[in-house]
């Protein structure tokens, strides 16, 4: 078993999706969080001058979505047939979608005015159009590939929580079912319950 | 069911995408690199708000598989090249696969960011800019370096043959070519790749006969 780890700052970030994912494996891994001025040293030597990154057995793995895939495949939790991988795919690809909306439209966006006016499209209408999307995706039993806990799962519920701090309220999961048992399937996982209880606290 | 060489080339496969190379033509140079056959769908505009409809995010490219339908252009992709051995060998090798699909994609969505969505034309002028003085050699940089890494770089991205990487890497060299021809002079490894992609069998003649689009 080649030993792990997982080099990001001291926050949630990128990172937290494979954090969760490890956590849901139940594999153990050295979480390690740099300040800033750690940051300028490693930058060169990492793959494409990011984090976060995973280096196992002298190999450097980067990007976050790369990564959670690869741990998520080793415990079986990237979806069992191709098809189900392309479901887990494409739904990790959609929340990453939803999160560089965010990211592009309002965090980045200077203009005050814009930027309210963006956020409202976002919660009001982009995000119940997707959502309800997604719903029809999921199962009933709460997942969207193979009937078992799997990374898109995960994805989802990583995504969700990472831009509620930047809105007003939570996104509402009123009128989707289905994605209100994904999150809870996610959150009751044995591992993620533990680390979700254990994490370090981090504003970001 | 089981992917074996039989079944796979039973299956009817159908990418839904505009008259563009745009977000579907990796999964078409993986389609071209396998000669497998595949019903290549362009929507015309007026057809596409009810056409979205039926699409699981609203969006395309949509890969249909036996009538089940895959979104999501890195995902179809992913797909396109395991059912036709192009994914990467081993585990370690896919996951290097991802993150170099990944950092295309990254670029790609700056590009199409003040391509399509900034509509402020100094603001768009500002973001080109710093888009092709700093973005881009950052990233070609890092790929000449990573592409290095792989038995001398003469090679092709990640292992021994073609890979969804390649496939990707070339639809981003055929779109910034357009805008600056020069943009691989400084990385002599990546224009050879991109040399050697355009002419392997299967997308040379694909790149020959497919519809001129403007992107």
């Amino acid at each position: 078993m080649p030993s792990y780890k997982l080099t990001y700052f001291n926050g949630r970030g990128t990172a937290e999706i494979v954090r969760l994912v490890f956590a849901a494996a139940g594999t153990e891994y050295e979480d390690v969080r740099l300040e800033q001025d750690q940051w300028p040293e490693l930058k060169p030597n990492t793959p494409m001058g990011q984090l976060p990154i995973l280096e196992m057995d002298g190999t450097m793995l980067c990007q976050s979505n790369s990564i959670a895939r690869y741990i998520a495949k080793l415990a079986g939790l990237a979806g069992k047939t191709p098809l189900d991988q392309a479901r887990v795919d494409m739904v990790m690809d959609g929340m990453v979608d939803m999160g560089n909306k965010f990211a592009y439209e309002i965090y980045y966006e200077k203009d005050e005015d814009k930027k309210a006016e963006k956020k409202k499209d976002y919660v009001e209408k982009y995000v119940p159009q997707f959502f309800s999307s997604l719903n029809k995706l999921a199962s009933d039993g709460g997942y969207f590939a193979g009937d078992e806990l799997t990374l898109a799962d995960i994805a989802f519920y990583n995504m969700t929580t990472m831009v509620n701090p930047y809105l007003e309220q939570p996104l509402s999961l009123d009128g989707f079912p289905k994605l209100q048992k994904v999150e809870d399937n996610v959150t009751s996982n044995p591992g993620i319950a533990k680390w979700l209880k254990e994490r370090p606290e981090t504003p970001y | 069911g089981v992917h074996c060489g039989a079944c796979r080339k039973m299956s009817v496969y159908e990418l839904h995408y505009f008259n563009n190379r745009g977000r579907a033509e990796p999964a078409r140079l993986l389609f071209a690199a396998a000669g497998l056959p595949y019903r290549d769908i362009r929507i015309q505009s007026e057809q596409w708000p009810e056409y979205k409809l039926k699409l699981p995010m609203h969006q395309v490219p949509v890969l249909e598989v036996d009538g089940t339908m895959i979104c999501q252009s890195v995902a179809i992709a992913r797909y396109v090249a395991k059912v036709t051995g192009h994914a990467g060998k081993t585990d370690l090798e896919q996951a290097k696969v991802d993150m170099l699909v990944d950092g295309i994609d990254d670029v790609m969505t700056k590009k199409g960011d003040y391509v399509w969505h900034e509509k402020d034309e100094t603001r768009k002028m500002e973001k080109k800019t710093a888009f092709y003085e700093t973005t881009l050699p950052q990233f070609l940089s890092h790929f000449e370096k990573l592409l290095r890494t792989n038995n001398g770089g003469d090679g092709f991205l990640v292992g021994e043959g073609l890979t969804h990487a390649d496939a990707w890497f070339l639809c981003l060299a055929d779109d910034i070519l357009l805008d600056f021809p020069d943009i691989f002079s400084p990385y002599p490894k990546l224009a050879a790749l991109v040399e050697r992609i355009r002419t392997y069998p299967g997308i040379k003649e694909w790149l020959a006969k497919r519809p001129q689009t403007p992107f």
